[in-house]
């Protein structure tokens, strides 16, 4: 019964995957002959290369911006819109909307936005008399990947909070009922009922929101003009990856960046289950 | 009688507003070294100025005994005149760009060519530039349908070559006959022309005549002569180059502007660039702290934008085309989206020379000639000839012409009547400067390529020299070492 499936996973996984490996000591253009360097891809990565470091630390800084944000603002929205009326519907439609769109419509229509000359959001604070806050949004290192951060949680959260609602609504009624009996607040009743019944929803969205940010390549790639930012400023490994492997044309190099990718995301997953696996246990 | 008179009094005034409206249009557009005294075999004062890129221009060539002469010389590769398109097989192929902007009139041409050869399909498969540059090479790799396809010069047209994608056109009759030799250098690897350069562009910044005129500004001749009309120009209220800094292949063009004085000749230009790409020396060397520093002294000129890191093509190109800014630094390339955007600026744009320098000019201004179009060797045999038949047709004067005055785009193509486009009229007269093949694009790894721009970038947006120079030399030599 398990065998295509088997053979699919062999197929288009596992076989991908170990000739990545092999890619990965290879020095190749993709056009000529492929050498065989041994580790010396992963040797200087690790020891020669200031980019992959940078790119590391704005991985982690945009994942974790964007997971802490878009977590709980999905998760504020889905409490408050988790009651089926026609306002929270409405409204829930408002939120899911930007999901239904193209990264690349949303990259183009943030760029607008941000453009420090033209762009809505600095001539909003020009008029306000906050001039200070209009700021060089996408071009200057400082504010490149905050900016593209905020887009990334603009973009998804609606879809974040549609799990939430869908988790939320599993609660069983009476725990609210019981806590409502004994006194307990509102706040009281999230700490105590909502947040420890949302734990297991709150880790598959924290999981795939943890993905979502690895893969904000077509998000960077328009909002920067496929310049991963001022300096590298909004590099994250898939564009890192992607500026190895079709503009370098270092096809090993960028296996073994990949590799790096992938155990990043596998640390960060682990990290996050282990923080909370304990409480959802108990 | 009478009605007779009437009618040849007519037609002599209408052939007199011909002959005038012809005149007008001649005097006007004809290079201002070139006014009057063109005429074969009479003295010219400036080797190498030619009158145009017809098969009937002239060039002012030295003789044996050293003098200059006007002389008719082949502009082809090869004696005779231009020739008509190769008939092409029954078949389909696809056309693989990166010009939207071109997508209708090719559209034209392609419903043109195939209503002359019916049975024969061409399909446009069109990206983005920067789409193109990163993706079109490993698809059509894959993609052998993809029988014609543009690059553009430098680091990724060798790219597609490298990868063996790119058919030899060297005995090519109409590549002989059609088409300008001396523009064929881009597309030519190993003596083999492995692409047809079809644009023939100007790099230089495009002014806006009518803000020049109103302010009574004069173009300025050196560096210093910039700083002034930048402080000028701020003061006045406008921005004084709508420079996009964040879209780095244009943000680049001022570069070449930069570059084509920075040393004492080409050869030696040439020769830094080399040394640049192969890490032989770095962007703290002397001769690079020099180019740094005329961005420096504009930068501190107030010449570009605020925020310029921020300022993306369509943002400069607003800038130029709402009158806010007299100047768009990029090329004579930007004049049809500018059109698109202000048809109020037809006629009102001009080409400038941007002399970079207090010391010697070795060049006024830049030309480039790229959108390679080159015959993927990996197609099928029938394929190959179906687009060495459209490329053959795309290199035919009256074909040139529709896609030249509807693109607003010179090209590398022989018998171009260009009158039907006021602004390429206006802006022909740079046939005739002296000008350098766009040294930026002499640079042919990409990463030393995007780095050294992202460095000068940098340094516009507010950074010291000091302190982007060691740091993006770095960034070199790891992706060197790599």
């Amino acid at each position: 019964m398990g065998a295509p499936a088997l053979i699919l996973f062999l197929a288009f996984y596992l076989y991908p995957a170990l000739q990545n490996l092999q890619f990965a000591t290879r020095r190749w253009d993709g056009i000529t002959e492929p050498e065989n360097v041994g580790f010396r891809n992963f040797t200087n990565l690790l020891t020669n290369d200031d980019l992959f470091y940078k790119t590391l630390g704005n991985n982690i800084e945009f994942t974790f911006l964007v997971v802490i944000f878009q977590t709980a603002l999905a998760l504020l929205f889905a409490v408050y819109l988790v009651k089926n009326t026609k306002t929270t519907i409405a409204l829930r439609t408002l939120y899911f909307f930007p999901t239904i769109l193209s990264s690349v419509s949303v990259g183009m229509i943030w760029l607008f936005l941000y453009d420090p000359n033209f762009g809505a959001i600095n001539l909003f604070f020009k008029s306000i008399g906050l001039p200070s806050f209009a700021l060089n949004w996408l071009g200057s290192e400082t504010s490149a990947l905050y900016a593209i951060a905020f887009t990334q949680v603009w973009f998804h959260t609606g879809q974040m909070m549609v799990v939430y609602i869908a988790g939320l609504q599993q609660i069983p009624k009476e725990l609210y009922e019981a806590a409502e009996v004994d006194g307990a607040s509102r706040w009281k009743q999230f700490t105590k009922v909502t947040w420890p019944m949302a734990l297991p929803t709150t880790l598959v969205v924290m999981a795939y929101t943890t993905i979502q940010s690895f893969r904000a390549f077509d998000l960077i790639m328009v909002m920067t003009n496929s310049t991963a930012g001022p300096n590298n400023s909004t590099s994250i490994f898939s564009t890192l990856v992607y500026f190895t492997l079709f503009n370098e044309l270092r096809l090993g190099y960028a296996a073994a960046q990949t590799i790096f990718m992938v155990l990043t995301l596998i640390a960060i997953t682990w990290l996050q289950r282990r923080a909370f696996s304990g409480r959802y246990e108990k | 009688m009478m009605k007779t008179q009437g009618n040849k009094s007519f037609s002599a005034r209408r052939l007199g507003a011909v002959a005038a409206v012809a005149f007008a249009i001649v005097a006007t557009t004809l290079p201002s070294a070139l006014a009057a005294g063109e005429v074969l075999g009479k003295a010219c004062t400036l080797e190498g100025v030619s009158t145009g890129t017809s098969s009937k221009s002239l060039v002012c060539v030295a003789g044996s005994s050293g003098k200059l002469t006007w002389q008719k010389v082949r502009l082809g590769s090869s004696i005779g005149a231009p020739i008509a398109e190769i008939t092409p097989p029954q078949g389909s192929i696809e056309f693989w760009h990166y010009r939207p902007e071109d997508k209708a009139t090719f559209e034209k041409i392609i419903a043109n060519y195939e209503a002359k050869y019916p049975g024969t399909k061409i399909t446009q498969v069109v990206k983005t530039t920067t789409d193109y540059n990163a993706t079109a090479r490993v698809q059509i790799l894959a993609n052998p349908k993809a029988a014609l396809f543009a690059s553009a010069r430098g680091s990724i047209f060798n790219d597609f070559v490298k990868s063996g994608l790119t058919a030899d056109l060297s005995n090519e009759r109409f590549v002989k006959r059609n088409l300008v030799a001396k523009g064929l250098t881009a597309g030519t690897v190993d003596g083999k022309v492995l692409g047809v350069p079809y644009h023939y562009l100007f790099n230089n910044p495009v002014y806006n005549t009518e803000l020049w005129a109103k302010e009574k500004w004069s173009i300025p001749k050196n560096l210093t002569g910039w700083v002034s009309w930048c402080k000028d120009a701020k003061a006045k209220g406008y921005v004084p180059l709508a420079w996009p800094g964040a879209t780095r292949g244009q943000a680049a063009q001022i570069s070449n502007s930069a570059l084509m004085n920075s040393a004492a000749d080409y050869n030696t230009l040439s020769d830094n660039l080399a040394d640049l790409n192969s890490g032989k020396i770095d962007l703290t060397s002397t001769w690079f702290k020099g180019v740094a520093d005329i961005y420096v002294k504009l930068r501190n000129a107030g010449c570009f934008p605020d925020n310029p890191t921020g300022v993306t093509e369509a943002a400069a190109y607003n800038l130029f085309a709402t009158g806010k800014s007299p100047i768009l630094p990029t090329g004579t390339f930007s004049m049809g989206s500018i059109k698109a955007l202000s048809p109020a600026l037809t006629g009102k744009m001009q080409l400038m020379s941007m002399v970079l320098t207090d010391g010697k000019v070795v060049a006024e201004g830049i030309m480039n000639n790229t959108f390679n179009l080159s015959v993927n060797a990996k197609a099928n045999p029938i394929d190959q000839r179906i687009a060495k038949s459209f490329l053959s047709y795309l290199a035919t004067g009256p074909v040139a012409a529709i896609y030249s005055v509807a693109t607003t785009q010179h090209l590398n193509v022989l018998d171009i009547d260009y009158s039907a486009n006021v602004d390429l009229l206006n802006t022909s007269s740079f046939q005739g400067k002296n000008t350098m093949l766009a040294p930026r694009f002499l640079i042919l790894n990409t990463s030393v390529s995007d780095l050294t721009q992202d460095a000068l970038i940098q340094i516009v947006g507010g950074k010291s020299p000091d302190d982007v120079l060691p740091d993006f030399s770095k960034q070199i030599k790891q992706k060197l070492a790599g």
